[in-house]
């Protein structure tokens, strides 16, 4: 009996012990991606760590997008804090304020061979505050214009990539066009993912008013009241109840399916285009009279700062966001270092989309700017939502609606 | 003879010595309660004086800032915060929509299927089973035939000329819809307590009555109906308090708008809780609604104890 005790206590203190060094090196990484290709291409760069770190065992977990920053927020607050993650642009400037990630800045500007001044400044501009950094982003995915080439030559008409080639491709092309394809019996446009008067209500309303030259909010400021944001806006109302090129609220039709002519979205998307049963192509976002005004989704890597190991996951957030893994990257998520986007990387990086329109992408990235944040994100989107509701009936005053919108959100701007 | 029964066979339970019968009786009964009262303390008492000491601070979930802040929360709620009060009027519309059609629906099904015939089981399993359908499943399926004009609704609509609205984005149709579609969905647990309440009414209270030459309708009002009164007392209350406390079917089918025309206390409490994680004052909002809850259920018990005397 006493030998027995003595087995298993010896045992337990083995297992214990295997246990403590492997959490040691442990090091949790929180993902919104489930995609298999995506996990694979992480652990690939995870197993490339080891080379300098034998001990470290990174896993990635899976939380679905759409619960992402809830999960995660839960997860902070009940102590179970991971070491690095993934985060959204509109969610960092909350984390940031509430004071939960980690400033890296110091640790990576003076790790050798690192590079940081690589990073674009203004694909930085989240994520830095002074001489502070708070993440890097890992994708820097500007939206492009997906349309079916099928239905632009049954239409007759001339493909949006090939009108920006000309320089034709503003804002006045893509009204006729979209109205035209609605002619022929499909929808000529459709919001990202179809959610534009829902989730997606900036990702609907900020590519046409950056081309219009307004902007959302800054420094305090509302914008969406202001001449350009009306005018814009009035379009995009004048598409979807007078042209009835751009599906209405309440309605589907969704462009991966045949069901819409063009949409708008990233080039992680092109995916589900596999078997798509018709030719497509993606094209930049129309001009404006503001000219080119590229818009972009962002999403960085950032490290706890109640995580258990910070200077080790510090570590692998340079080691994932170095030069050679961000061209590794570059294939599912666009990047934000220069010398990648100069290498001609990310040009053919994608199997799916051709080079010719790949570098399309690259100078959205050189020259777009991110989508609007704030630390009272949501807040800013649940005030936004019901006067957005009201901006979207046939019989709606533009004018009136946008001014209310400003009045709902100044308070929390 | 007595006395050694009564040594070898303990009267009963466990026997300690020094322990009176009635002690021993005392700590079984505890043991034997003790289940109850540890699952209502662990997951009711606690969260409540939880959610209670919460209701009085200012918490934000993500900082982790916690602030003593007295009965501030229910100040703003209830004086400065004007959503609340246009959540408070969705959710009054709501019940005062749901509950009488729900009962009204309900008390028809069941007259017209309390009596035995050819297929009545057929029936009651049709109109129960959306009852035991997955809300989820129902809410996307409701909100797919439901589109403005692609919808299979308004197709209908249109084909007897009418032009139906974009129903669940027009904030004058949107309450309409899910009041409706709710009703449909819970009619028939409400249905077969009514079936339950009229099998238990004597056939020959009605046979008197029709003796007495009552038609139809006075047999309903002067006899039915007023044996129906205890469940329907019970259904008002019990449908009153669940359409209070409904957040599946807004959150899947409007996400409480448009423009927060169906935005209800349930769904705004999930809102500041667990988008804007003010956990503090949601926790306000939540023992507001409690407030209503016991108070609907306090009137429950108040005119079930008239109607006895």
């Amino acid at each position: 009996m006493k030998t027995t005790l003595m087995s298993c206590a010896a045992a337990c203190a083995l297992a214990l012990g295997a246990m403590g060094s492997a959490t040691a090196e442990d090091l949790r990484f929180t993902v919104w991606t489930g995609n298999d290709a995506h996990l694979a291409m992480l652990n690939g760069i995870a197993e490339s760590f080891t080379e300098t770190h034998p001990d470290v065992t990174v896993s990635f977990e899976t939380i679905p997008a759409g619960d992402y920053t809830q999960k995660l927020t839960f997860q902070i607050a009940g102590g179970n804090t991971p070491d690095l993650g993934w985060m959204f642009e509109d969610a960092a400037p909350a984390f940031i304020d509430a004071g939960v990630i980690e400033n890296v800045g110091p640790a990576l500007k003076a790790m050798d061979g690192y590079d940081f001044a690589d990073f674009s400044a203004p694909a930085m501009k989240l994520w830095v505050d002074g001489d502070a950094v708070y993440g890097i982003p890992f994708s820097t995915s500007p939206f492009m214009i997906y349309y079916n080439k099928t239905m632009f030559d049954a239409a007759g008409l001339e493909d949006p990539l090939a009108l920006a080639a000309k320089g034709e491709w503003d804002m006045d092309a893509f009204r006729a066009a979209a109205k035209t394809l609605a002619e022929n019996g499909s929808w000529g446009f459709d919001f990202k993912d179809g959610e534009g008067y829902d989730s997606r209500i900036l990702h609907a309303l900020m590519p046409p008013i950056r081309a219009y030259g307004g902007y959302a909010w800054k420094d305090g400021d509302c914008g969406f009241d202001n001449p350009e944001a009306i005018e814009a806006v009035t379009v995009l109302h004048d598409m979807v109840f007078k042209d009835k090129s751009i599906v209405p609220p309440g309605e589907s039709g969704d462009f991966f399916s045949g069901g819409s002519a063009m949409t708008i979205n990233q080039i992680s998307r092109a995916s589900r285009l596999t078997d798509a049963g018709f030719e497509w192509g993606i094209a930049p976002l129309p001009t404006g009279p503001a000219g080119e005004s590229p818009v972009i989704g962002q999403a960085g890597i950032v490290v706890f700062a109640e995580g258990d190991q910070k200077e080790l996951a510090t570590e692998f957030l340079a080691h994932m966001t170095n030069a050679q893994n961000v061209e590794i990257m570059a294939q599912f998520f666009p990047p934000a270092r220069k010398s990648v986007l100069e290498s001609g990387v990310l040009v053919e990086a994608n199997e799916r989309i051709p080079a010719d329109q790949m570098e399309n992408v690259a100078d959205a990235i050189e020259n777009g700017s991110v989508l609007p944040s704030s630390k009272n994100m949501p807040q800013i989107l649940a005030a936004l939502k019901p006067r957005s509701d009201a901006l979207w009936r046939p019989d709606a005053d533009v004018t009136k609606a946008l001014g209310a919108i400003c009045a709902a959100i100044q308070p929390q701007l | 003879m007595s006395r050694a029964n009564t040594t070898s066979k303990p009267a009963r339970g466990f026997r300690v010595p020094g322990l009176s019968l009635r002690r021993r009786e005392a700590i079984e009964a505890w043991l034997m309660t003790s289940p109850t009262i540890i699952g209502f303390a662990i997951f009711f008492l606690g969260p409540l004086i939880a959610v209670m000491v919460y209701s009085m601070a200012e918490w934000n979930l993500l900082s982790r800032k916690m602030t003593f802040v007295g009965l501030a929360n229910y100040t703003d709620a209830l004086t400065v915060n004007a959503d609340f009060w246009q959540v408070m009027g969705n959710s009054v519309i709501f019940a005062a929509g749901l509950v009488p059609l729900n009962m009204a629906l309900a008390l028809a099904l069941a007259l017209c299927l309390s009596r035995p015939f050819f297929g009545v089981v057929f029936f009651r399993t049709i109109f129960f089973a959306p009852v035991v359908t997955s809300a989820v499943a129902w809410a996307i399926v409701w909100k797919f035939l439901l589109q403005g004009e692609a919808g299979a609704v308004n197709q209908m609509l249109a084909s007897v000329g009418i032009d139906g609205p974009n129903w669940l984005r027009e904030p004058d149709w949107a309450m309409a819809a899910v009041i409706v579609t709710r009703v449909i969905k819970m009619v028939g647990l409400n249905m077969i307590l009514y079936i339950a309440a009229l099998q238990t009414i004597p056939r020959d209270y009605e046979e008197a009555a029709r003796l007495e030459g009552a038609t139809h309708w006075q047999v309903f009002k002067m006899v039915i109906w007023p044996l129906l009164a205890p469940t329907t007392l019970i259904i008002m209350v019990i449908t009153t308090i669940g359409s209070f406390k409904v957040f599946d079917h807004i959150y899947l089918m409007t996400g409480g708008g448009p423009e927060n025309g169906t935005l209800v206390l349930a769904f705004y409490i999930y809102q500041q809780a667990f988008e804007f994680f003010e956990v503090g004052y949601a926790s306000a909002l939540a023992i507001i609604m409690f407030v209503i809850v016991l108070a609907l259920t306090l009137v429950q018990f108040a005119l079930r104890r008239k109607q006895v005397r």
